[in-house]
């Protein structure tokens, strides 16, 4: 494993001040051609969306069947990463578009709108990777690190992780109702409903969407429909799961303590989301069908910079990087995804804990 | 601008609650069925009012009149109502006033007449359009127009001050109204006068209608004692006001003094922009909802402010990243914290945590 990258006061203090400059760079030359690419987006959505339903619904043969399944599998993979992820995080509120607006976007996904707010928006970006506060690490059920505590349970972490890319979005849903304090008594019951209220409304409408209107709709056809949805909601599954784990869970990506980042600035919050990110490489469809996350080195450090531009600052943050020894991780995704695999598999057995040290200012 | 404005009224037919039930999406979805309509005509909309623009005229050096047709979802307006005009500029939508300088026509057409301002984001932008193309509107709004049906009436524009004043005229006159109708109209010259051949051709469709057009650059501005000398019963009429903000701040005044505010509606928009002042210790903030008054040092961030207030607005990071405290700035200028980028003057989306304010700020909270 590389170990952490330490700089003094005033190189932190060049550091930041280029990152700074990167995002100032490209604030200034946002415009028309992002709101077109978000339109675009939208339109290409809505075009998978309606063929992919209408060839389930009114298909003939197993060809039809595949083709639905395609389409409606791109659709939802689109709306999730390129449009919801990104209009979620504030990259498009700038157009004042009420129909892009971060706080009010829901999206096609069981995760209730303001549940992935606060779970990603706050708690995920602002403190990534910081065992304990920054719930994606791990998802609540994973050991991934030494800093992790182990348990019996982590034995079959590799079942419960298959479990848990097949139902991804399910685990997305219920992540913010942190079920988990409920069970060990720390969380009162009436919190807990009042937090399962939102979850249950936005399931409820998307297993109604998804397996009954839908497959009604269809009449005799409707075992099609239903099994197509099914699995269209399955790749989504599988395909957000691997992106978004390969984004911080590969080999050399670091985590951090409460104490370690105590009096954290500016700089060392950058540091902190390159070192606790990694980018995959692939061509220009592949990093659209991640909706960008495939720069996630760039997109935790600029969350709310619209995603396309990450195109543009990965190799000048890359540069920047190499300029102050900071480690950049990336790599294929077959590469990657077997290095999160790898990690996953290490911490199965338990190792010993490791405390960290304090960030040297 | 908010999406109310865009979204029908609520409706309690038990037919339309059902339509519009959350587990009949994405049927149900207007911003759905928007985008294919807008697919096949780009003026179709299910709940936007937008319109088409049909032509648009010079009428004076830097001012030009778009004639709209607007689809169904508009509806109808009165002479004197005006409409925000919403055009995207550089990807982003940007709305303004205007009044609406027509009367309502068999056609459905309306004409909204625009000043270039220099450095005007959204005027330079309605200049720039052609015909053929596409906007959004609001409905028709505000209740600018004489509010009794008979009586003499007093009209004070200036500049492009005229639009609803045409607008309330032009009404009149389609009612063949009878009523002693005086219009002083300010410009800089002559050659300035919006709408000037119109206004001569008016007359004859309202037999008692004068016209006292005055020119700034060589007979000086008005001020109350002209303004008496030239309409010397104004203080038995009926007056409406449009104008720059310094004409309407004298006529205002000398209505006030002379104990006749109830007879003077004015209309204006944007005018009085709080004075932005980097150096002042402290600025004043108000919440339109909380209705709360409260203070926030310059350099201080507008959430730290209000917490400071006893104001509890959301937020998250606090490092300008999540948009949990993002709030609608009503009006005023702040700096951003982290950039260093100063705002406009505007209504616009605000990151509490990382603003602090520059002049005095109406917050949406």
């Amino acid at each position: 494993m590389i170990a952490k990258t330490r700089m003094d006061t005033e190189t932190l203090a060049r550091f930041e001040a280029e990152i700074d400059a990167l995002r100032l760079e490209v604030l200034a030359d946002i415009g028309e051609s992002d709101a077109r690419h978000i339109h675009r987006m939208r339109h290409i959505v809505q075009g998978l969306a309606i063929g992919g339903r209408s060839a389930l619904m009114f298909g003939i043969g197993p060809i039809s069947w595949v083709g639905g399944v395609i389409g409606l599998s791109l659709a939802k993979i689109i709306e999730n990463m390129e449009v919801g992820h990104n209009v979620m995080h504030g990259q498009y509120d700038w157009m004042n578009d009420p129909s892009l607006h971060s706080q009010t976007y829901e999206w096609d996904i069981v995760c209730d709108g303001d549940h992935w707010r606060h779970s990603h928006n706050v708690e995920h970006h602002d403190h990534t990777n910081i065992i304990g506060k920054d719930h994606d690490f791990g998802y609540g059920m994973l050991r991934l690190s030494d800093q992790q505590r182990w348990k019996k349970f982590n034995l079959l972490q590799p079942l419960w992780y298959l479990l848990l890319a097949l139902n991804f979005q399910w685990g997305v849903a219920v992540h913010d109702i942190k079920i988990g304090r409920f069970v060990k008594g720390r969380m009162k019951k009436a919190e807990f409903s009042e937090r399962m209220r939102p979850f249950l409304r936005k399931a409820g409408r998307q297993l109604f969407k998804d397996y009954v209107l839908f497959p009604a709709l269809a009449f005799w056809q409707w075992p099609r429909v239903l099994l197509g949805n099914l699995v269209a909601n399955g790749i989504r599954n599988l395909w957000t799961n691997a992106i978004i784990f390969c984004g911080h869970f590969t080999g050399n990506v670091q985590t951090y303590t409460m104490k370690e980042v105590a009096n954290e600035t500016r700089g060392q919050w950058y540091l902190r989301q390159i070192l606790g990110s990694g980018n995959l490489e692939g061509s220009r469809l592949f990093h659209l069908l991640t909706g960008q996350l495939s720069r996630q080195i760039e997109h935790h450090l600029f969350p709310d910079l619209p995603a396309t531009r990450y195109a543009e600052l990965a190799p000048r943050v890359r540069d920047i990087c190499a300029r102050y020894g900071v480690h950049y991780n990336t790599g294929g995704f077959w590469k990657q995804y077997a290095s999160v695999l790898g990690r996953l598999f290490r911490y199965t057995l338990p190792t010993k804990r490791r405390l960290g040290a304090v960030q040297s200012a | 601008m908010t999406t109310s404005r865009l979204q029908p009224k609520d409706s309690h037919s038990p037919m339309r609650r059902f339509w519009r039930h959350p587990l009949l999406a994405p049927f149900n979805q207007p911003e759905a069925w928007n985008r294919l309509a807008t697919a096949v005509n780009p003026v179709w909309s299910l709940t936007e009012p937008r319109a088409r623009v049909m032509r648009v005229v010079d009428e004076a050096p830097g001012v030009k009149s778009l004639w709209l047709k607007p689809n169904a979802r508009f509806g109808d307006f009165l002479p004197g109502q005006h409409v925000l005009l919403e055009l995207e500029i550089n990807g982003a939508r940007h709305a303004r006033c205007f009044s609406i300088s027509n009367a309502p026509r068999n056609d459905g057409e309306l004409r909204l007449t625009i000043k270039r301002k220099d450095n005007g984001l959204l005027s330079t932008a309605a200049h720039a359009l052609r015909a053929g193309q596409v906007v959004r509107l609001s409905k028709a709004q505000g209740d600018f127009a004489p509010r009794a049906t008979a009586g003499k009436l007093l009209l004070l524009g200036a500049g492009s001050g005229i639009t609803p004043m045409m607008s309330v005229l032009d009404g009149l006159a389609d009612e063949g109204s009878t009523r002693d109708v005086m219009l002083v109209q300010c410009s800089r010259s002559a050659d300035d006068m919006i709408f000037a051949d119109e206004l001569l051709k008016l007359p004859a469709r309202m037999p008692r209608l004068r016209v006292h057009p005055h020119a700034t650059a060589s007979q000086g501005r008005l001020n109350a004692k002209k303004i008496a000398e030239l309409v010397p019963d104004w203080n038995e009429r009926e007056t409406l006001l449009c104008g720059p903000d310094g004409f309407m701040r004298i006529v205002e005044s000398m209505y006030a003094d002379a104990g006749l505010a109830d007879r003077l509606q004015s209309e204006s928009f944007g005018r009085r922009a709080a004075p932005v002042d980097p150096h002042a210790s402290a600025h004043a903030v108000t919440c339109e909802n909380a209705e709360q008054l409260f203070t926030v040092a310059t350099g201080q961030s507008l959430l730290d402010g209000a917490e400071a207030a006893g104001l509890s607005p959301r937020f998250g990071c606090r490092r300008g990243i999540c948009r949990t405290c993002q709030c609608r700035k009503r009006s005023g200028t702040v700096m951003n914290l982290l950039t260093g980028q100063i705002s406009g003057q505007g209504d616009e989306l605000i990151q509490l945590c990382i603003s602090t304010p520059q002049s005095a700020v109406e917050l949406a909270l």
